[in-house]
This record gives C-alpha cells, sequence and structure tokens, in this order.
C-alpha cells in the first residue's frame, strides 16, 4: 500500500539524516583525536547512509526528483564535515595569528 | 555593572519564570489526553495549550532580549541609548503578559467580533493576545530595535555582529506586525501567518540567536572576533538560504498553488546541511578548548544547542517534510514531537547557556561547577527526548491508523486516538513532562543559589 510505504519511507529519510550527523561526528572526533579507530567509524556510519539513500531511491515511492535531491544532498554531506573542519582550522589559524 | 545589563538579569528572571509557567501550562495540556474529563467545564485544553505556547513564545524572546541588553554595552563600550524606556517597558511587558494569562485563564473566549479581538483573543495560533498586548509587544520590539540601533548609531562604530543584529531586527519587528490582520478568507490568512510565525522561528530567530551564541562564544571560550563573525556570516546565509523558502512547507495544505510543494519540499530538505556543518563546528570548538572552561554549564547548554539543533530540527523535520510524507504526517503528535525538540535544540538550550553565563558574571564566579546543574541538564535533556520519542509513536500511529489506513474519516480518528500505541505514546509523554518538569525544578534552584551554596565554588575549583 503506496500510503503505508510513504510514511515508512519517512522512518528511513530520519535515518538517512542521523546516520549523516553520525558521520559528521565521528569525522570530528576523530579528526580532534586522531584515531583511526574513530575514523573507520566515520566511514562506515557514511556507508550506512549511502546504504539507506540507495533504499530510498531503490524502493520508496518517491519521484525521480526528489531521489536526485537526496543523491545530490548526500554528496553534500560527504564533502561538509572535512571542508568545514579545514575552514574551521584556516579561521582559527588567521584568527588568531591576527588576534 | 551596566544599568542594561540589570534590565538583562530582570529580562532573564521573568524568562525563566515563564518557562516554568509553559512547562506547568504543558504538563495540563498532556494530561488532558490521559483524563480528558480533567478540569472539565472549568479550564479546557485549548486554553492549556494557548498557556503553553504562548509562553514558549514569549520566554525565548524574553531571554534573547535578556542576552542582547546584557552583550550590548560591553560590545558598544557605553550605556545603551534610551535604556530608561526600555526599563519602564520591562514592567509594562511583564504586566501585560500577566494580565493577558488571567484573562485567558478567567474569560477564555468571548464573541467573534471586534471586543473580543481587542480584548481578550485574536484566534490566531501563537498570536492569541488580543490586540491590545500585541501592540504592547510592537511598542517593547520597538524600543528594543531602537535601543540596539540607536546606540550603534551613537557610538558611530559598527562590529560584524552588530551589523548583522541590526539587519536582523528590522525583519523581527515588521513581521510582527503580521499578527494584527483579521482576515476572513482562511487561505490568505494562514498564507500571512506563516510569515510571521515561520519567518520568526526559522529566519529572523536563527539570526538573533546566532549573533548571541556569537557574543556567547567570545567570552565563554575565549574565541577570537574575527573567527565568530567569519562563521556568523556563514551560517547565517546557509541558515537563511535554505530557511526562507522552507516556508513554503507550511504551505502544503492551506490551499496554496501546486508550486509550493516543490519549493516547500526542496528547500527543507536543505535545511539539514546548515546543521550538519554546526555540528562540527560545535565539535571543533569544544574539542580544541578541551572542553575547559570556567562555565560548564554554559559549554554543555550550548552544545546541547547544536546537537539538539541538528537531530529536533534536521532528523526530525527532515522525516516529515517532504509533501508525500507531509500529507500523512501533518498536525499528528509527529509535528508536536519534530517542535517540542526543534524548539529545544535551537533556542532554549541557547538561553539557557546564556543565563549560565550572567549568573557567573553578576556573582562574580570564577568557576561554575557543582552537581545540580547535571541533574538539571541531564533530567531537562532527559525528559525532553523520552517526550518526543513518546509523541514520536503517537504521531507514527496516528498517521497509520488514521490517515494512511483509515483514510483521515472521523472514524479513523477515534480509532487513532484508542489505538494502544498512541495511549501508551501520550502517557509515557506525560511521565517525561514530569522528568522535564523537574529538571526545571533543579535548574531555578542552581540558578537562584550558584555562588551562595556551600560545595559549589569548592567543587567547581577542584573540578573545573
Amino acid at each position: 500500500m503506496m500510503q503505508i510505504r510513504l510514511l515508512e519511507t519517512a522512518l528511513l529519510l530520519g535515518l538517512y539524516v542521523l546516520l549523516a550527523g553520525g558521520y559528521g561526528l565521528t569525522y570530528a572526533l576523530a579528526r580532534l583525536n586522531h584515531r583511526t579507530s574513530l575514523r573507520r567509524a566515520a566511514v562506515v556510519l557514511y556507508g550506512l547512509h549511502c546504504l539507506v539513500a540507495i533504499g530510498v531511491v531503490v524502493w520508496a515511492p518517491l519521484g525521480l526528483g526528489w531521489k536526485a535531491l537526496l543523491i545530490a544532498s548526500s554528496l553534500a554531506m560527504l564533502v561538509i564535515p572535512p571542508v568545514t573542519w579545514r575552514y574551521l582550522e584556516h579561521t582559527h589559524r588567521t584568527g588568531s595569528a591576527s588576534a | 555593572m551596566y544599568r542594561s545589563q540589570k534590565l538583562a538579569v530582570k529580562y532573564l528572571a521573568a524568562a525563566i519564570t515563564l518557562f516554568g509557567v509553559m512547562v506547568i501550562a504543558g504538563l495540563m495540556s498532556a494530561y488532558y489526553y490521559i483524563n480528558p474529563d480533567f478540569l472539565f467545564g472549568i479550564l479546557h485544553f485549548n486554553i492549556a495549550k494557548i498557556l503553553h505556547i504562548d509562553t514558549l513564545v514569549i520566554w525565548l524572546l524574553m531571554g534573547f532580549m535578556g542576552a542582547i541588553y546584557w552583550f550590548l554595552p560591553e560590545e558598544m563600550g557605553r550605556e545603551p541609548v534610551g535604556i530608561w524606556l526600555a526599563e519602564i517597558l520591562f514592567y509594562v511587558f511583564c504586566a501585560a503578559v500577566a494580565i493577558v494569562a488571567v484573562v485567558f485563564i478567567v474569560v477564555q473566549y468571548g464573541s467573534s467580533n471586534e471586543i473580543a479581538l481587542w480584548f481578550i483573543n485574536q484566534g490566531r495560533k501563537y498570536v492569541e493576545a488580543p490586540r491590545w498586548a500585541a501592540l504592547g509587544v510592537v511598542a517593547v520590539m520597538g524600543v528594543f530595535g531602537y535601543n540596539v540601533i540607536g546606540t550603534v548609531v551613537a557610538t558611530r562604530r559598527l562590529t560584524g555582529i552588530m551589523a548583522v543584529l541590526m539587519i536582523d531586527l528590522i525583519p523581527l519587528v515588521a513581521l510582527y506586525l503580521d499578527a494584527f490582520p483579521a482576515v476572513t478568507n482562511m487561505s490568505e490568512d494562514l498564507f500571512w501567518w506563516w510569515w510571521l510565525v515561520h519567518l520568526w522561528v526559522e529566519a529572523t530567530w536563527e539570526v538573533l540567536i546566532g549573533c548571541i551564541m556569537a557574543f556567547t562564544l567570545m567570552q565563554l571560550l575565549g574565541t577570537s572576533r574575527r573567527i565568530v563573525e567569519t562563521w556568523l556570516y556563514i551560517e547565517v546565509a546557509l541558515v537563511l538560504g535554505t530557511g526562507i523558502l522552507g516556508l513554503g512547507h507550511h504551505y502544503f495544505w492551506i490551499g496554496t498553488p501546486n508550486y509550493w510543494l516543490g519549493i516547500g519540499g526542496f528547500f527543507s530538505a536543505l535545511e539539514p546541511l546548515p546543521l550538519l556543518g554546526m555540528v562540527v563546528h560545535a565539535v571543533y570548538d569544544a574539542g580544541t578548548h578541551h572542553m575547559k572552561t570556567a562555565n560548564r554549564p554554559a559549554l554543555y547548554w550550548m552544545m546541547a544547542e547544536a546537537f539538539g539543533n541538528f537531530l529536533g530540527g534536521g532528523v526530525w523535520g527532515f522525516m516529515i517534510t517532504l509533501p508525500q510524507i507531509n500529507l500523512y504526517a501533518h498536525g499528528t503528535q509527529w509535528t508536536v514531537s519534530h517542535g517540542h525538540f526543534a524548539f529545544w535544540g535551537a533556542y532554549a538550550c541557547g538561553v539557557i547557556s546564556v543565563a549560565y553565563l550572567i549568573v557567573q558574571k553578576v556573582r562574580g564566579m570564577e568557576q561554575v561547577g557543582g552537581a545540580l546543574w547535571r541533574w538539571s541538564f541531564a533530567a531537562l535533556n532527559l525528559g525532553l527526548i523520552g517526550m518526543v520519542g513518546a509523541l514520536l509513536v503517537a504521531g507514527m500511529t496516528q498517521s497509520f491508523v488514521e490517515r494512511a489506513t483509515g483514510g483521515s474519516t472521523l472514524q479513523a480518528f477515534i480509532a487513532g486516538q484508542q489505538d494502544p500505541w498512541f495511549v501508551s505514546g501520550m502517557m509515557l509523554r506525560f511521565l517525561f513532562g514530569l522528568v522535564f518538569a523537574a529538571g526545571y525544578g533543579f535548574l531555578v534552584y542552581d540558578l537562584l543559589t550558584l555562588g551562595r551554596r556551600r560545595g559549589v565554588v569548592t567543587a567547581a575549583t577542584v573540578s573545573p
């Protein structure tokens, strides 16, 4: 039944963002503590995020446009943590130097 | 201490008091679901709910104003312009809130005429306050704007944070004027009403709390101005970029054209992206300082803000933001769950963080610590997470039973309300509400007695 599948999709979408958050958190912690285990955890969490994204794309009764948006979001979520981290380091380096 | 900072303490005291009223009204609203006969014929559910959501808006607004009145003279190096007017209006504001609350409780509602609109209830969710009180809010916000902008003009010095704050104050005041029209066309009325509700909450308030957190970061962690201003610009741009047209997710089912389905869904789906950046930012800030600060409660509440915003706004919001899904989830306890989590994460945690910072300064404490703030932090967050979890279960039950399989008929509504999962969810929400209320009690006691209790200073000194 389409309605039920849409509501199950809602739960998958929640998991989709939650796993992206878990990836961002563990990525940042890994960079902070220089721990390989955390870096691996970040990779695993992003992998799970991708699996959920693939699940939604393949299985969910959403239109093509929404599925494309989810794929684009997944790519953005992959790069946001490293780009943010790099820029944070940059601003702190230059900010502290000029302060 | 500046007069403005004394006023800030009063605003924060009023905010925390109204936070308590919100908790009590929330507990009452939750209890009505368990025992619908509660206070039958005396105080109806709708009044308790009005008190709950209106005090939510007012306590956060007072908290924001208190924070700005605290930081403003330090930022500008002088007493704000027209502070005497703000001092008077603080008492007018408090008196108006008290009178409106008494009218809501005693008179409750009137006829559908101008007298009821002006003196009893405007009947529009979140802005139920009668017109005379709404005019009072405009006056208070107008003076607040005058204090901020006038001070910048008088000092002839403009910092990055103040520039963002000044620009933000214009829509903050202007959008509130949307509280007044009494349009009889429901679609048209809701169209404009959402400008007030959504654009306050997901645009102007986001910018305001961004400015407040920028000030807090500088004081709490000693972060340089250049860094906080750079990130303020980036985060404000991202939040506004996704948040303004995210307004469309409220236009799905109110009679607006179909294109809002695409616009609202698209921009709302982008909203988790800046929140993910904020999570990374929070870990960086806390981690580079090794969680060391003279004010641990303030730091922990600030961290809770970043994570709560991501979970409440990002995860909970994303579940129900696409129009196909929202068709079944809107107006259920699922939405209520998202609303509770998002308001808590985005705003309430930030105001509590500032409250701890101000208490530290006012009482001249070198370190803030002790055990009580941990109890408060744990109980408030556990209570909140328990509540939103229980509401999520209840809301999903409604969406599945009432909407998806029942077809939104009256019979399906009743079936949804009687479903054991819904009933258990509402029971659990009340129980976790009690945990949250206990956390509020710890918070108030801690804020009132910090620096005055024996043991707190010692504990803080030993364990910074």
